[in-house]
């Protein structure tokens, strides 16, 4: 009887070393064969200003409250118009910052004039939560210098960002954390 | 001069105007209005894009969880020490889970090892590779250390298990198929480039962040809840990870034991493990037949094969239905019905696909790509699933001689629930 | 750690307070987070109504007054839950805390329930329960296997599914004729097939309608338009709307006589609604189509209306009032019997067939592209008679037969105003500010070349199958290789178009806004023939026929012809 148990004994022990080594191999090979598939540096989560269709998805869709996807002005793009089809809703009666005439539901955009007749807007990131309704007026009726970024201070950077999933028009995409901002005056689409 | 500059705040209105007047619409892109010419000296406001911290701290985070590891394994198997790793376990939900908040995770690296070894387009970050890696080597050396203190998602779970209440045997092992599944379809999904579905259904992340979808808090907190009665629900039932976690230490080199010294068989630790994965001691019966079960274990032996070789087929038979979770797919779909019987596309992703200027033949050819990539992919998943659930259950039909109680090294977590059930003591 | 009886109990009464107080906090959160995901602020319907009201009446400052009122409300309930869910988390994991803190304590001083089973359970018996289980499930699996391989088979997606094109290409050879130039008829906007093509020849080059010189005949209408004439034989139609009155005119075209005029409102199923436009344009922008033995006009309230050559109405209907910001504008165009309907709405984009004779609605195939003022167009390609859209983003091209789509391509965006420039091998799609797209058509189509020096705003283009004529807003215009893209030459001619361009008679006629017509030679090398003056501006494009051009401008129709 004791003879048989140790026999049973070192078959166990084989399986046992056979398995460890089955395993251990490929685990150890892994680093080897993504050697030159791996990035130090890692991504991170960017909008493609070009491919933002500027669908309000931004605002539900990000696991953060309010979401980190923040509207942004690119200046040099900038008509800077009295008439300014992202700050004005349609239909408004009156260019200036009366309630009744904004078009952001938070009032996140700041209307500030700078000389005749040009008024500059930039945004108060602290109140915006992304809904891109002005990112629509200005890309539908302006130059289209109101657009949509992922604020990379707020974002958390999940493995599969939340908005990617749902974004229609594959316009959120992995971005080298190097260059983690497209910026629209910069980017050709 | 004046004058025209006075002139020029009409320039919008006169070309909206212009648009007004008979054929005009709107929409484009396009630098519509000229960029103005600034008179007083104005300049553009720098807006400040901020960074997230640097990627060197990504590597704080590898160095802090070789460091956890290692202490974990000391308080498990050297320290045996409950009090030990309930520390540790604060410490880990602390720091990966509220501070990292939860992102990055070995249980989520799975999917980028897999985007990264079956597409050439996405190079994987080196941290999430070391966080698929540490923790294997760590299982394969001394068990599930990385379930016991350093997980976060096993460390709330831990800490929020009070009460301990048994799963019959049989609702246990049907459900404990689950993570299989979960994982296997997990690395297809993220091979096929279609989706993170370990990253779409974490239930604590939200916790972790103090912020979330509501359907993920509302999950993550009833998944708390029922842990308090059910230990680690996301553990036995749904962590992909954990598969993994429970092969390697199958065949781990060293593992905890639930006695400090020799076991006496005494069966006080019978009811102490919440997890059900104590083995007991079934010595030798004094009555052998052992010609006999080694006929009769050949055919069930044979059944692997078989249940492998069935669940490939279904796998590649289900390709095409579950490449819907690709997005590409269901909008090729949804474009295909608006074709052939007139159900108008009306999802975003259908009008911002007519506005990408893409055409239906290049949206059908991805289509059939993806689903030549799932046909590829799915047979290999079915494979695995046979082989598990046909290795699994025949590991059931053998006898095993053991005249000592352990732990099963797959399934045990290494938490040291049962040490103060043992009364065997180290007299120092 | 040692407690006594009492502290325990007092242990598990705070973790059951803070429990149920973290259940309560949880709660609420929930209801915030949905909330702030869910609602906008600005949009509660009683600020939507008050607004609406407001708009009603801009000058009402209590209105206003009541719109800043409940709006700043409403952002005040959306910043207070926002502020909610940030305390209501920290709350929650402090009451989380307390209750795992205290249930830890609990649990780590009670003792462990040594509790040994009455037996140990039957390991063996057990064991042969597995067997079976292993041999059931894989018995089970592989029927599985077996029967989704006889299911799932047809899952098979077969992409393009080209048998269906192939039957609807037969048909097609009975209408696939191409289209022939007639020397009298010019039947839609911008002539034969709406290409921007006139037959005939002998078109007077050179008059003067303040002298008087060449102009044949010269009409007031009674009711304006930008509408363009349209010519079946003898007769001449031509629409005009104003003063809430929608008409279509049968003038002689040889003598400028009114035979008849057709009512476009105040038959049964009419609307009388003039939908807010542009004042300029008015309701009679779109181009009358005629056919052999019909006319039919469009006005902007949708009033879709045919009348025999004699003006009685064979039928009418209102097809839905189109919302469009500026003025609803695209012509019709009529094939083998079937009335072609480009609809372009704010709420809706198609293109229908309607049965002639009838008025029957035979198909309607949505577009999902956005609103544009384009007209559609009739041509050949592949032996395919198809009727092509400027759309935006996407050319598209639909079968006149059953309204199917027979290919899309990438065109242009931005203000898609301008109808296709087309010739027997390419498709030209231009929009201002943005550039000129020529397409290689078909459903293997692309873009052949680009170029956005001379882009139009209203003004379409037209081409044949050397060359293509452009006219911008800006007043110059250019000819461009069609093939190849090459700017062949440009000329500004100082005031802008909006006419479409045509070529008859070897020769391209592009008339500006100020009433002049250019004439240049239809070649490669600019040579201008003369540039005649109408005396009035116009903005419609002329029609040809049996030597005579026809021009509307702000008020009269003009006949010219050599004397």
């Amino acid at each position: 009887m004791k003879e048989r148990k140790s026999k049973s004994g070192s078959r166990r022990d084989f399986v046992k070393t056979a398995g460890r080594l089955l395993l251990a191999a490929p685990v150890l090979t892994l680093p080897v064969i993504l050697s030159g598939k791996s990035d130090a540096k890692g991504y991170v989560w960017q909008i493609d200003p070009y491919k933002c269709t500027s669908c309000e998805l931004c605002r539900t869709s990000c696991v953060m409250t309010p979401s980190a996807v923040k509207c942004t002005n690119a200046f040099p793009m900038c008509g800077y118009c009295d008439f300014c089809p992202g700050y004005l809703r349609q239909g408004a009666k009156a260019f200036n910052t009366a309630a009744e005439n904004q078009l952001c539901p938070t009032g996140a955009i700041i209307r500030k004039f700078v000389e005749e007749p040009y008024f500059e807007y930039t945004i108060d990131e602290t109140l915006c939560d992304g809904c891109s309704k002005c990112v629509k007026g200005c890309a539908d009726f302006g130059n289209g210098s109101l657009y949509l970024q992922i604020m990379h201070n707020l974002c958390v950077n999940c493995n599969q960002c939340a908005i990617a999933r749902k974004c229609p028009s594959d316009a959120v995409i992995r971005v080298p954390a190097t260059e983690p901002y497209m910026r629209k005056e910069l980017k050709k689409s | 001069m004046k004058k025209l500059r006075r002139l020029k705040k009409y320039i919008p209105y006169f070309i909206f105007v212009l648009l007004f007047i008979w054929h005009s619409v709107l929409y484009a892109q396009q630098q519509r209005f000229p960029r103005p010419e600034f008179e007083g000296g104005y300049t553009f406001p720098t807006h400040q894009f901020l960074n997230q911290r640097a990627p060197m701290w990504e590597y704080m985070d590898v160095a802090v969880l070789v460091g956890a590891l290692m202490v974990t394994a000391w308080i498990a198997l050297k320290k045996r020490s409950r009090q030990g790793l309930v520390w540790i376990s604060l410490f880990s939900l602390a720091y990966f889970g509220f501070y990292r908040q939860g992102c990055i995770c070995a249980i989520g690296s799975v999917q980028n090892m897999s985007l990264a070894l079956f597409n050439d387009s996405y190079s994987i970050p080196l941290p999430a590779l070391l966080f698929f890696i540490i923790p294997l080597i760590f299982a394969l050396l001394f068990g599930r250390v990385f379930c016991a203190g350093v997980c976060p998602l096993g460390a709330i779970q831990e800490l929020t298990g009070f009460k301990q209440v048994r799963v019959p045997k049989s609702v246990e092992m049907v459900l404990a198929v689950i993570p299989f599944v979960y994982l296997g379809l997990a690395v297809l999904f993220a091979a096929t480039q279609s989706q993170f579905l370990i990253c779409r259904y974490d239930p604590f992340v939200g916790i972790f962040r103090l912020d979330a979808p509501y359907t993920m808090i509302i999950f993550g907190s009833l998944l708390l809840i029922v842990g308090i009665f059910v230990n680690r629900p996301y553990c036995r039932y749904l962590c992909p990870y954990g598969v993994l976690q429970n092969i390697f230490s199958r065949f781990s080199v060293k593992h905890v034991t639930i006695s400090p010294a020799e076991c006496r068989d005494c069966r006080l630790c019978e009811s102490g493990c919440p997890y059900d994965a104590i083995l007991q001691s079934d010595p030798a019966p004094d009555v052998e037949k052992p010609k006999q079960s080694f006929k009769g274990s050949i055919i069930y032996f044979l059944m692997i094969p078989v249940l492998a070789a069935a669940f490939a087929v279904i796998l590649y038979n289900f390709a095409p239905s579950l490449s819907v979770m690709n997005n590409n797919v269901k909008l090729a779909r949804e474009i295909r019905l608006e074709k052939e019987e007139g159900i108008k596309a009306v999802s975003k992703a259908a009008v911002a696909f007519y506005e990408s200027g893409k055409t239906e033949d290049e949206l059908f050819e991805e289509e059939r790509q993806i689903i030549g990539r799932f046909r590829k992919g799915a047979p290999w998943v079915g494979i695995f699933l046979g082989l598990s659930l046909g290795i699994g259950l025949f590991r059931l039909t053998i006898r095993k001689i053991r005249t000592f109680y352990e732990p099963d090294r797959g399934r045990c977590y290494s938490c040291g629930k049962c040490f103060k059930f043992c009364p065997v003591k180290i007299k120092t | 750690m040692k407690f006594s009886e009492k502290d325990i109990r007092i242990f598990k009464g705070i973790s059951l307070v803070s429990g149920i107080f973290t259940l309560v906090i949880a709660v609420t959160m929930i209801f915030s987070l949905i909330q702030l995901k869910m609602i906008s602020p600005l949009d509660s319907p009683s600020l939507q109504s008050v607004k609406e009201q407001f708009d009603r009446d801009p000058d009402n400052r209590d209105k206003a007054e009541q719109v800043r009122a409940i709006d700043l409300m409403a952002r005040k309930a959306y910043f207070s839950s926002r502020w909610q869910v940030e305390t209501g988390s920290y709350l929650l994991l402090a009451g989380a805390i307390i209750f795992v803190l205290f249930q830890q304590l609990v649990a780590g001083s009670e003792k462990p329930g040594r509790s040994l089973r009455p037996d140990k359970p039957d390991i063996d018996a057990e064991r042969i329960k597995n067997r079976r289980y292993l041999v059931i499930s894989a018995g089970a699996v592989t029927i599985v296997a077996v029967i989704s391989s006889f299911v799932l088979r047809k899952e098979l997606p077969a992409p393009g599914r080209s048998s269906v094109i192939a039957e609807t290409t037969e048909q097609h050879a009975v209408i696939a004729e191409a289209i022939q130039l007639s020397d009298v008829n010019y039947p839609f906007f911008r002539g034969e097939g709406s290409r921007g093509i006139a037959g005939g020849t002998g078109f007077a080059t050179e008059w003067n309608g303040t002298e008087g010189k060449n102009i044949k005949w010269k009409i007031a209408l009674p009711r304006p338009g930008k509408s363009s004439p349209v010519i079946w034989g003898n007769k001449l139609f031509i629409t005009g709307a104003g003063n809430g009155e929608f008409v279509v005119y049968c003038i002689d075209k040889n003598t400028g006589e009114i035979l008849w005029t057709g009512a476009g409102s105040g038959f049964p199923g009419s609307s009388s609604e003039e939908p807010e436009s542009d004042a300029e344009a008015g309701m009679a922008v779109p181009t009358a189509a005629v056919s052999e033995n019909e006319v039919c006009a469009i006005f902007g309230n949708g009033n879709l209306v045919c009348f025999d050559h004699d003006g009685k109405l064979k039928w009418g209907k209102n097809i839905g009032v189109p919302m469009v910001t500026y003025a609803f504008s695209s012509s019709l165009l009529i094939s083998d019997k079937l009335l072609f309907v480009q609809y372009d709405s704010q709420d809706k984009r198609s293109l229908s067939g309607f049965d002639l004779n009838t008025g029957e609605q035979k198909w309607e195939t949505p577009r999902s592209d956005r609103a544009v003022n384009s007209s559609p167009v009739l041509a050949t390609f592949d032996g395919q008679l198809q009727v092509l859209i400027n759309g935006n983003p996407n050319v598209s091209s639909y079968d006149p037969v059953d309204g199917k789509e027979l290919w899309s391509l990438p065109g242009v965006s931005g203000d898609v105003a301008t109808s296709l420039a087309v010739n027997s091998k390419m498709v030209y799609a231009v929009s201002d500010y943005y550039k000129l797209n020529a397409l290689k058509p078909g459903r293997n189509g692309s873009t052949v070349w680009e170029d956005n020096t001379f882009t139009p705003d209203v003004s379409s283009p037209v081409a044949n199958d050397r060359y293509l004529f452009v006219t911008t807003g800006s007043g110059d215009a250019a000819c461009y290789n069609a093939e190849t893209g090459d700017t062949l030459w440009s000329h500004y001619f100082e005031n802008p178009f909006y006419a479409s361009t045509i070529i008859a008679d070897n020769k391209v006629w592009m008339l500006d806004r100020s009433g002049i017509m250019h004439i240049v030679e239809a070649g490669g090398i600019l040579k201008i023939i003369s540039s005649s003056p109408i005396g009035e501006n116009t903005d419609c494009t002329p029609a040809f026929s049996e030597k005579k051009i026809y021009i509307r401008g702000r008020e009269n129709l003009y006949c010219i012809s050599e004397n």
